[in-house]
């Protein structure tokens, strides 16, 4: 976190002389309001009663963990709750997406999509750090989502010399091993929603595209070397922008996923000429594809699902106008995310609770109720580091810049996760390291915790005003009068309140409201 | 250990007496009650010996002496006439009537890392589809729910080349491995027992039976008011997590892990060392009733001087594993445990300047043994040279559709996945070896 104080500052100057909040909320909140009116349109056709309007406490919680990646601080809960300005929900949003945890979060979004071989991969594990290192600064910059998009498809794979001497952006082309086809297959999938992945062997069983058509999307990135089984055989002498399909002596040359032909030669590389077509406005695929994985960021559920198969198929999308709307208007922004973030969190949906009120609420394509989301193990670790205090004393460093062994290391393989996030699963060692792990036990000592020993400690605090601090610390809320009965209770029968003030604090770090996004 | 089972169901019976506990403790103690009843059902158990790096086929289940590429090892023959393995493994020679060899596996991948994923998976690295490895598998279609213990358990295993060829993948953490011993921790020097045991078991330090009752209680309190107002999986999934931890850590199952209560003579057998008293965990856990236990011994990937590196490694194999053999015979578990033996390749038949042998995934050998395998047998042939497949090629889905099958799971089962497509069990075409099959 240190390396990015630089810039933290220098966006706050940029902040300081950037259009005021209203102006930038121009337009966001005029698309938010008109995805209002479509979606309780779509709820009065379905007779769907949606939840109530989520309280303070739990709209904070969630926009931290979605823009932050943790938890909010107890200060940070206490001052935003007792904030009486009508605004604040937007404050909020727009002081955490000027704040350097946005792109930290997001980048590690952008990785866990771009670079999934660096959780499996050694060698592509190594150079992880380096790859989202290039994801937050082009978050932290402001650039729009298209420059992102062009920067990664027209790099190229081979700046240094040596297997591991790659550029940030080289190693996304050689955890894909240079092939033309994954990469063009990633790119389809994550840029565009097209799934080609049937179609690299044959024709496409539910969908348009053709197997020939995925070669020619394919030969667009036939300047990539794959490593070849053969060595002796010679490299094949073709044209630029043209590709043998593997297995028959058919050669295609780059076209576009519309079928158009790409004009070549003109001196702009072939790659270029691409990502041209890709980000161009009038892409029919770019914004949907971007709006709809940006949705179910903050929804857990895409408007069209699977995320990576919108287009071509029988994916029906669940409100096609409320995707239009979001698509159009992100293309006209230049693709600014901040600015499309700044509409999504703003809509009524988004602000719901995820307390269900009435069985209308349970199909999650309704976006009736928010639903309850699994934490990534960034999420979870930071967070529990936020709510404890603890401080990982082996963490990543110079001496240990990849933090091969830190505790933030272990605990992240134990909780790494692959499952849709409405579907998140808890395994029996992750259960035991909540319950009686190293950071937990650490986190539950009153003389080891930081969080816990000035609660314990607080000479202006009574047993009620303690509770309270350690639900705040841990779930960003005050507790019912019910809960804080019951603890005071419990406290109060106990021998030690040290002791009975860490089973509280336990309880509630293990609690599913704390381990879950709701 | 033993005392803090009574202690702590006179103390979960104390909490549901008062109602302080509600319904669903008394669910829990129901678990209890049930997984220390026997169960009569049991079905097929498997046991993965995976050889980390690559072990060499030339020097182990397929010889080839008086070839240039053969080597200085020598051949012995086996309890079935006509079999002949190498020197270095003559207690798994005398097993050889319940083992049956594959000489003529054929893969594509001599990557260490690739080629980890598609053994394991049975599937090609790359794409977006993250396959669960065959532990989680073969656990999900055979483990008992109210079992105490999980369904599958990896023992020692070397997971950094490859994470995702260990993992769950899309059926996600419910099917994760229970992961002991990992990375070789406690290694040649440490205290073997004592790594093999399961992390983050014990209560924190500080922590009595009766205090941790009490914060299970406050546990239980919050997640109902919670779940009452969201039901759904993950909300549910977490506490049936939290449920299978507790009953794990308070079971009399868990004693499974404690190789202390085997007599020393059994435990020499097997071996000092990880591996050995891995295997032997193995044999204590499939005897729980747990359905897929992997141990791993690395260090198989002899680039430089093999030959010495082969001998260091049986001499760790072989005692184990034949002890392994006769030690589930004695017990009754053989007919009902399925032994695997396999590396993510072979070994380059040709000797390396180096005396040793690279990566080779064209011709190579596996093992399979126990319950649902004609043993005696010696499936497929390669060339004189070693270097190519003579007779019966075996491709990766079928390999794993035997082990399937000599499990007797229904190999054309489908799992969701994380794109919203169903996968099968292995590829669709692939087809089970029948020769080694019973």
């Amino acid at each position: 976190m240190n390396s990015f104080r630089p810039w933290a500052a220098l966006l706050g100057v940029v902040l300081a002389c950037a259009p005021s909040r209203a102006d930038r909320y121009a337009g966001a909140d005029e698309l938010a309001a008109r995805v209002d009116r479509l979606l309780e349109g779509a709820w009065k056709k379905a007779d769907v009663t949606p939840a109530r309007r989520a309280d303070d406490a739990e709209f904070l919680r969630r926009v931290y963990l979605d823009l932050a990646g943790r938890i909010p601080s107890v200060t940070e809960a206490r001052s935003f709750l007792a904030d009486r300005r009508a605004d604040k929900r937007k404050r909020l949003v727009e002081s955490l997406l000027a704040g350097p945890r946005f792109p930290t979060r997001f980048a590690s979004v952008w990785r866990a999509l771009l670079l999934p071989e660096a959780d499996v991969d050694l060698r592509v594990r190594l150079q992880g750090p380096a790859f989202e290192r290039w994801l937050r600064s082009w978050l932290a910059s402001g650039r729009g989502y298209d420059s992102m998009v062009r920067e990664l498809l027209t790099a190229s794979d081979q700046p240094g010399r040596g297997r591991l001497a790659v550029s940030p952006l080289g190693i996304f082309y050689v955890a894909k091993e240079n092939k033309p086809e994954e990469v063009a297959g990633t790119a389809s999938r994550l840029f565009l929603g097209i799934n080609l992945g049937c179609a690299q062997c044959h024709h496409h069983p539910f969908a348009d595209w053709k197997r020939e058509q995925f070669w020619a999307f394919a030969a667009f990135f036939s300047d990539l070397q794959p490593r070849r089984v053969d060595r002796r055989a010679p490299r094949e002498r073709l044209r630029p922008a043209e590709l043998r399909i593997p297995g028959t002596e058919k050669v295609v040359r780059a076209k576009f996923l519309d079928g158009k032909a790409p004009t070549l030669g003109g001196g702009t590389p072939v790659r270029q000429v691409l990502a041209d077509w890709m980000t161009a406005p009038d892409n029919p695929y770019f914004a949907k594809a971007a709006v709809n994985r940006t949705w179910a960021h903050f929804f857990g559920t895409g408007l069209v699902e699977p995320l990576d198969e919108m287009a071509g198929t029988e994916s029906v999308p669940s409100h096609p106008a409320v995707l239009a709307e979001l698509a159009s208007a992100f293309a006209k922004q230049k693709y600014d995310l901040r600015w499309l973030i700044r509409a999504i969190t703003a809509t009524r949906a988004y602000q719901l609770t995820s307390a269900r009120s009435h069985p209308s609420q349970d199909d999650p394509r309704r976006f009736a109720r928010i639903p309850v989301r699994g934490l990534t193990g960034e999420q979870l670790f930071d967070s529990l580091a936020q709510a404890t205090g603890y401080r990982d004393d082996g963490a990543a460093g110079r001496r240990n810049p990849f933090g091969i062994g830190t505790t933030r290391n272990e605990f992240l393989t134990r909780f790494a996760s692959s499952e849709r996030p409405t579907e998140a699963q808890t395994s029996i060692l992750q259960a035991l390291t909540l319950m009686n792990g190293k950071v937990m036990s650490a986190a539950t000592n009153v003389r080891s915790s930081e969080t816990l020993l000035a609660v314990v400690d607080a000479p202006f605090l009574d047993v009620p005003g303690k509770i309270e601090t350690l639900y705040l610390a841990a779930l960003a809320r005050k507790p019912t009068s019910r809960e804080l009965a019951r603890l005071t209770r419990y406290v109060g029968r106990s021998g030690t309140e040290g002791e009975a003030l860490a089973d509280v604090f336990w309880a509630l770090l293990n609690s599913a409201e704390f381990v879950l996004n709701h | 250990m033993s005392s803090f089972n009574d202690l702590s169901r006179r103390a979960w019976l104390r909490l549901t007496t008062l109602g302080f506990a509600g319904v669903s403790l008394s669910g829990w103690l129901e678990r209890l009650a049930e997984a220390a009843a026997p169960n009569p059902a049991r079905k097929r158990s498997c046991i993965l010996l995976w050889m980390n790096g690559g072990p060499s086929q030339m020097d182990t289940f397929d010889l080839k002496p008086g070839h240039r590429n053969g080597g200085p090892v020598k051949e012995i023959a086996t309890s079935v006439p006509g079999i002949k393995i190498s020197e270095h493994l003559p207690g798994v020679a005398r097993q050889m009537k319940r083992l049956a060899i594959i000489r003529s596996m054929s893969t594509r991948e001599a990557d260490h890392g690739r080629a980890t994923y598609l053994m394991r998976t049975g599937r090609a690295p790359g794409g977006p589809i993250q396959y669960p490895t065959l532990g989680s598998l073969v656990s999900k279609e055979l483990e008992r729910p109210s079992a105490p213990l999980p369904g599958f358990v990896s023992i020692a295993p070397q997971r950094l080349i490859n994470a995702g060829a260990y993992g769950p993948g899309f059926l996600g953490p419910r099917y994760a491995p229970l992961v002991v011993g990992e990375n070789g921790r406690g290694g040649r020097r440490g205290d073997i027992a004592r790594a093999l045991r399961v992390d983050d078991l014990d209560l924190p330090g500080g922590v009595s039976e009766r205090r941790a009752d009490d914060r299970l209680g406050l546990l239980d309190d919050l997640n109902k008011d919670f779940l009452a107002e969201r039901p759904g999986g993950s909300a549910v999934g977490h506490r049936t997590a939290y449920q299978r931890a507790v009953t794990m850590m308070r079971s009399t199952a868990i004693k499974a892990f404690d190789l202390d209560e085997e007599p020393a003579k059994l435990r020499d057998r097997y071996g000092r060392n990880l591996f050995g008293q891995g295997c032997l965990l193995g044999r204590r856990l499939v005897e729980k009733g747990v359905p897929f236990v992997e141990v791993s011994l690395g260090g198989w990937d002899t680039h430089g001087n093999n030959f010495e590196q082969v001998k260091r490694l049986c001499g760790i194999l072989d005692p184990a594993w034949s002890t392994l053999m006769d030690d589930l015979a004695d017990k009754g578990l053989l007919d009902s445990t399925l032994i695997v033996w396999m590396g993510e390749f072979g070994r380059t038949p040709r000797i390396n300047g180096g005396n040793g042998r690279d990566h080779w995934a064209a011709s190579w050998s596996t093992v399979l043994g126990g319950g649902g395998i004609k043993g005696g047998t010696v499936h497929g042939k390669t060339s004189p040279d070693g270097l190519t497949v003579a007779e019966n090629p075996v491709k990766v889905p079928d390999f794993l559709a035997t082990v399937g099958t000599a499990l007797g799971l229904d190999i054309t089962r489908q799992n969701n996945s994380n794109v919203g497509r169903p996968i099968r069990f292995v590829d669709p075409g692939a087809r089970p070896i029948k020769e080694v099959l019973t």
